[in-house]
């Protein structure tokens, strides 16, 4: 017979506010098999545990319920209790009657109480029937792969490369950088964004430790933590670059212009180029799609008049196989494609209604213009500018629900440049809040106040042209009547979202994505930078809009839980993992296929049947990958799977004593 | 363009005059572009609870917009009781006070000034007073007083002297008041 | 001790009797005053300051220097004299700049201002210069058995940082409480106490929604406080109160009357003074209350 004690917790008033605390202690005592049941205000305190402890070894206890908040919070400390009572971890069942109870029924303390029995009853019944469970241990491939070569991956890379590990960063544009190498001045400092992220660049490329893959991107990931196995496709460069030495003379002489994607389609570039002038590696690709010889056969001029026959058209695609322990996401963000739903500002139809990425080429030194503002219809320097704030932020009609968190902060930036550099110009900010949450930020926008940038709060309700210029209708609520203003230039300050791809490129890694398609941490507080798949981290953007300090701040970060798993050369696994019973199993691998994390393949057993030696399919779990979420128990028709700590007859003996 | 177009009520914001920024800061508003509409000083402002349409806060944004017709042609700016609560609770110090003041002052170089103010600066330097009752003699007999307080009234020299400085100063500019001449007037009453 | 009186314009032509009531009841205290001769207006928020700092800021630094050539410190009993000449006081001293082109007018006429005399409000002088037990003490009559409201008036509190007397709270202010409890009355509290009473430019500007403001004012002491008398630090809320209950009662706004002392007329009357010199003028109804302190 086992011998279970039942531990209720008051959570201060949290649940003892609500719940009759000793009222459920008493009930449990009579549940089958309970020898003790008790309450005491803290149970996750120090003398909390210490009481769980003692009448661990005082009654002889050999399983034990404790109920209070969410096994997400203090699960682990508690199996530590019981460890330290000689008490196998896992014969700890938790019942939540906090979040699931307390906190969900403040208004009827007394149903409350019957349903914490209830729950109480649930997890005696569970825990008559839990087994001990042992960890074992899995090797770790101390080497990272980073997937985004931006400030987020260049930080994470750098950190865990100076950790002494071995780091491959994957990036799928020509260059390393990402957009903060696009802007020209960071906010609250003005200091030139290029002057702090190109020697950035150039570290990531010369660090020994770090294996730079450009215009590639990651087709593949198998394995689980400590023992991924990456398959990167190099792209086609159509330059070897073993050869080249980037002396520029066949972008010079390529005769065809398209838009440049790092000017953010202001100024042009060739078929064959850098993206701009400080890229890292600097030697350039082909943009097949454009090439004169690609598209019609003919041109080859790049060839012709590269002195180290570098240009090879005939380079195809590479696969590279890479095995890493640890995966970090950094694959930044984009901008919400505004053209495509704001009709009241034009439908992206207006030439002087531009975004602030593109307003950061504008007034860029190296950008298209030189760094002069300059409205992109005529070339006309513009007397009056009008930002406007959340397109596609916070409109859940057109756009996005959150907010975007980096727009208030460079559209003060960009008020700022603008009465800087052009004197007598008039600037409007239309805003909804003022949102300067950062060190030194109020102080930044109060400075742009002082330049004389008119803020105006309201939402802008459409912008149409007058004869050259645009006229921006707004309301100022703050003076309570609705204003227009003639604009020489418009610039649009558009919703952060997940770079284009994000949201396959995480089913590929195997990863989840909130409703926005930023990637999900594992627990918004207490573990930011881990995705819910162990083994992969979250740094920048990809996770939810960021600054650049917030941004290196999570890259670090992530670089530090990275180099935590790389300090030994084995790790623990969860024992609640899936465990397949081969007899039952009968081969359909429905399991299989509902698998999030790919742990399940088939494999062939040989068994005698009658005699005779028969060979046939079934599942196997590989321990490793399964991260314990029971889909394919589910999904196994003869029953044959059982996820350890949540077998089928346990879940069953739950439901009864709820039910029955 | 004039800044509130006829009719509909939308403020053109392009017909804005970025200098009255400037104009307010040199006459005593200094501390104008502190403001960050944070709405305290309304919250205190008896003038919000009179039902008055621009109050301190809405007359700071109306200048840094450079509304100046729309100010102009409102006469809030002179119903402000100089109270000084806006001054007391403002949190970033900007004196919301002084600068409705300097409002006042712009105003009265363009000649928008209350009838009742140029008569209260007649008065003051026709008497150096700027309330002045002119049967106010006996009222003051009546509780046992002389006739004239030991003011500008009783002292001639005393008025010249006020006079001189109203001839030194802005005043005299701005030739909203006839001056040199002499002589008390009616009551004045501000 | 000795004191400059600056009577100030409302004061002088519209309420003497006030002026009576601080002219006999400093030197009753043992305080003489100094007719400061040759004062003007202080000038008033309507006038110079709002044509001007240089301007405003001169006229107030001349009636300054009549003080300082006797040196003597001002006290005032009008609360737009005390609020004038003390912010324009207080702009000289942190604007040396000011200062020096103020007194670049003054030379004109000879005069030069130093920033050495203090603008005292009469109240507040008596406070802190005499103190309610010393008062309580020189009272011949008091106002015992009076249940009444105050008014403190804008230009006594805000902006306290002009003020060379300070309440501890000026939202709270209770110096007035203080000192009308001395006088013996009982001062009931209201919830409206630090509200504006609509006097001066907003009287001037909209008569209407002055007297809207003035209405929720004495609608809340009526039914708050009920007083047999208000008493008001403010020669300005002195004039608003004795006038404005008047005009909405001719408006059917109102269907009361409570009459209206400042603290001076008050205080005089507890001094020995008479009623007819101190607060002849009232338009209120003050006689039965007078009658109340005064024995019969």
């Amino acid at each position: 017979m086992k011998r279970i004690g039942v531990f209720v917790c008051w959570c201060g008033t949290n649940i003892g506010g609500v719940v009759d605390v000793p009222q459920v202690a008493k009930a449990a005592s009579s549940f089958p098999g309970v020898v003790l049941a008790t309450d005491y205000k803290y149970m996750c305190s120090e003398p909390g545990q210490e009481l769980i402890v003692q009448a661990i070894r005082e009654h002889r206890l050999t399983r034990v319920v404790v109920a209070a908040c969410t096994p997400r919070l203090h699960e682990n400390t508690f199996r530590k209790t019981l460890e330290r009572a000689g008490l196998n971890p896992y014969l700890l069942e938790i019942a939540n009657i906090r979040e699931q109870c307390a906190w969900a029924h403040q208004k009827q303390p007394g149903r409350a109480t019957e349903k914490a029995i209830s729950l109480v009853r649930r997890a005696v019944a569970k825990a008559s029937r839990l087994e001990p469970l042992f960890a074992s241990t899995i090797p770790v491939t101390r080497k990272a792969l980073v997937i985004g070569g931006g400030i987020a991956g260049m930080q994470a890379a750098l950190d865990i490369a100076d950790a002494g590990h071995q780091v491959i960063l994957v990036e799928r544009e020509p260059t390393i950088g990402g957009k903060m190498a696009m802007l020209d001045k960071t906010f609250p400092t003005l200091d030139c964004s290029a002057c702090i992220c190109t020697p950035k660049m150039v570290a990531v490329a010369q660090h020994p430790s770090i294996t730079l893959y450009t215009y590639a991107e990651v087709e593949k990931v198998e394995g689980y933590v400590g023992n991924f196995e990456v398959t990167i496709r190099q792209k086609a460069r159509s330059v070897d670059h073993t050869k080249c030495t980037g002396c520029g003379t066949c972008w010079e002489k390529c005769p065809t212009r398209v838009p440049s994607e790092f000017e953010q389609g202001l100024g042009t570039r060739k078929a064959i180029y850098v993206s701009f002038p400080q890229a890292v590696p600097n030697k350039p690709v082909i943009d097949r799609r454009h090439c004169r010889y690609f598209a019609a056969g003919k041109c080859r001029v790049c060839e012709k008049v590269c002195p180290t026959g570098a240009i090879d058209y005939q380079q195809g695609d590479q696969l590279i196989k890479e095995k890493v322990g640890a995966i970090v996401m950094a694959t930044g963000y984009d901008l919400f494609e505004w053209e495509k739903v704001y009709g009241e500002y034009g439908y992206g139809r207006y030439p002087n209604v531009i975004t602030s990425l593109q307003f950061e080429r504008l007034i860029n030194a190296s950008g298209p213009t030189g760094g002069k503002i300059l409205r992109p219809s005529d070339g006309k320097e513009p007397q009056s500018v009008v930002f406007v704030k959340c397109v596609g932020s916070r409109d859940p009609a057109k756009g996005k629900e959150y907010c975007s968190r980096i727009c208030c902060m460079y559209t003060a930036k960009h008020a700022h440049q603008v009465l800087e550099k052009l004197p007598g110009a008039r600037v409007y900010v239309f805003y909804m809040d003022v949102r300067t949450a950062g060190k030194a930020y109020e102080e930044f926008y109060l400075r742009t106040l002082q330049d004389g940038a008119h803020y105006i709060r309201g939402r802008v309700s459409k912008i149409y042209p007058e004869g050259d210029r645009l006229i921006v209708r707004g309301v100022d609520t703050l003076l309570g009547r609705q204003v227009e203003v003639g604009a020489d230039l418009v610039v649009l300050a558009t919703a952060v979202v997940p770079s284009r791809g994000a949201a396959e490129l995480a089913r590929l890694v195997g990863i989840s994505c909130d409703q926005n398609d930023f990637y999900t941490e594992a627990h918004p507080k207490l573990r930011p930078v881990e995705a819910n798949t162990a083994g992969i981290f979250l740094a920048g953007a990809c996770q939810g809009p960021k600054d650049i300090p917030d941004t290196v701040a999570q890259a670090s970060a992530a670089a530090a839980k990275v180099c935590a798993l790389f300090s030994r050369e084995e790790m623990a696994a969860e024992p609640t993992v899936a465990q397949v019973n081969q007899f039952l199993c009968y081969g359909c691998l429905e399991c299989q296929k509902v698998c999030p994390y790919r742990a399940i393949e088939p494999v062939t057993v040989s068994e005698n049947a009658a005699g005779k030696k028969i060979e046939r399919t079934v599942a196997s779990v590989n321990s490793g990958l399964c991260q314990g979420c029971g889909a394919c128990t589910v999904a196994c028709k003869p029953g044959a799977i059982n996820l350890k700590g949540f077998s089928n007859e346990q879940v069953l003996a739950e439901v009864d004593a709820l039910c029955l | 363009m004039s800044q509130v177009q006829g009719g509909i009520g939308i403020i053109n914001l392009s017909a804005g005059d970025p200098s009255l920024v400037n104009e307010i800061k040199e006459l005593g508003g200094e501390e104008l572009l502190e403001c960050i509409q944070c709405a305290k000083c309304a919250a205190a402002c008896p003038m919000v609870l009179a039902g008055f349409p621009f109050f301190n806060k809405r007359v700071i944004q109306a200048i840094l917009l450079g509304l100046r017709d729309a100010l102009l042609d409102d006469s809030s700016i002179w119903a402000c009781q100089s109270c000084n609560r806006c001054t007391e609770v403002c949190p970033r110090e900007v004196n919301p006070f002084e600068i409705i003041q300097a409002m006042r002052r712009v105003a009265i170089r363009e000649f928008a000034l209350p009838t009742l103010a140029i008569e209260g600066l007649k008065s003051l330097y026709d008497t150096g007073h700027a309330v002045y009752l002119a049967g106010a003699g006996n009222t003051r007999a009546k509780v046992g007083l002389p006739e004239k307080p030991p003011s500008t009234l009783s002292y001639p020299e005393a008025l010249k002297e006020v006079r001189t400085i109203l001839e030194n100063t802005e005043l005299a500019e701005l030739g909203v008041i006839p001056m040199g001449e002499s002589g008390v007037t009616d009551s004045c009453e501000v | 001790m000795k004191v400059g009186f600056f009577i100030g314009c409302n004061t002088s032509f519209n309420r003497p009797d006030l002026e009576q009531a601080v002219r006999h009841a400093f030197p009753a205290l043992g305080i003489e005053l100094d007719d400061l001769e040759g004062q003007s207006c202080c000038p008033t928020w309507g006038t110079l300051p709002s044509v001007d700092v240089v301007g405003w800021c001169a006229v107030s630094a001349r009636n300054h220097t009549i003080a300082e050539q006797k040196g003597l410190d001002i006290v005032t009993v009008c609360g737009s004299c005390y609020g004038s000449l003390s912010e324009a006081k207080y702009k000289m001293e942190v604007d040396p700049e000011l200062k020096a082109k103020v007194n670049e007018v003054l030379q004109t006429i000879g005069r030069e201002y130093k920033g050495t005399s203090n603008v005292r409000l009469t109240y507040y002088y008596l406070y802190h210069e005499i103190g309610p037990e010393k008062i309580r003490a020189s009272l011949k009559y008091t106002l015992g058995g009076l249940k009444v409201a105050l008014q403190p008036g804008c230009h006594t509190l805000w902006p306290s940082k002009v003020y060379y007397d300070k309440e501890e709270d000026p939202f709270h202010p209770r110096v007035l409480k203080e000192m009308v409890e001395a006088l013996g009355a009982t001062v009931g509290h209201y919830t409206r106490l630090i509200d504006c009473c609509g006097m001066g430019a907003m009287r001037s500007t909209d008569m209407e929604k002055s007297l809207n403001l003035f209405r929720r004012k004495i609608l809340s002491i009526k039914e708050e406080v009920d007083p047999d008398l208000i008493i008001t630090g403010c020669s300005s809320c002195l004039i608003q109160f004795d006038t404005a209950q008047e005009m909405l009662r001719r408006e059917k706004k109102i269907n009361f009357e409570i009459p209206v002392l400042h603290f001076m007329q008050a205080l005089a009357i507890c001094l020995g003074a008479d009623p007819e010199k101190v607060a002849g003028l009232a338009r209120t109804n003050v006689k039965s209350v007078i009658g109340k302190i005064l024995p019969s």
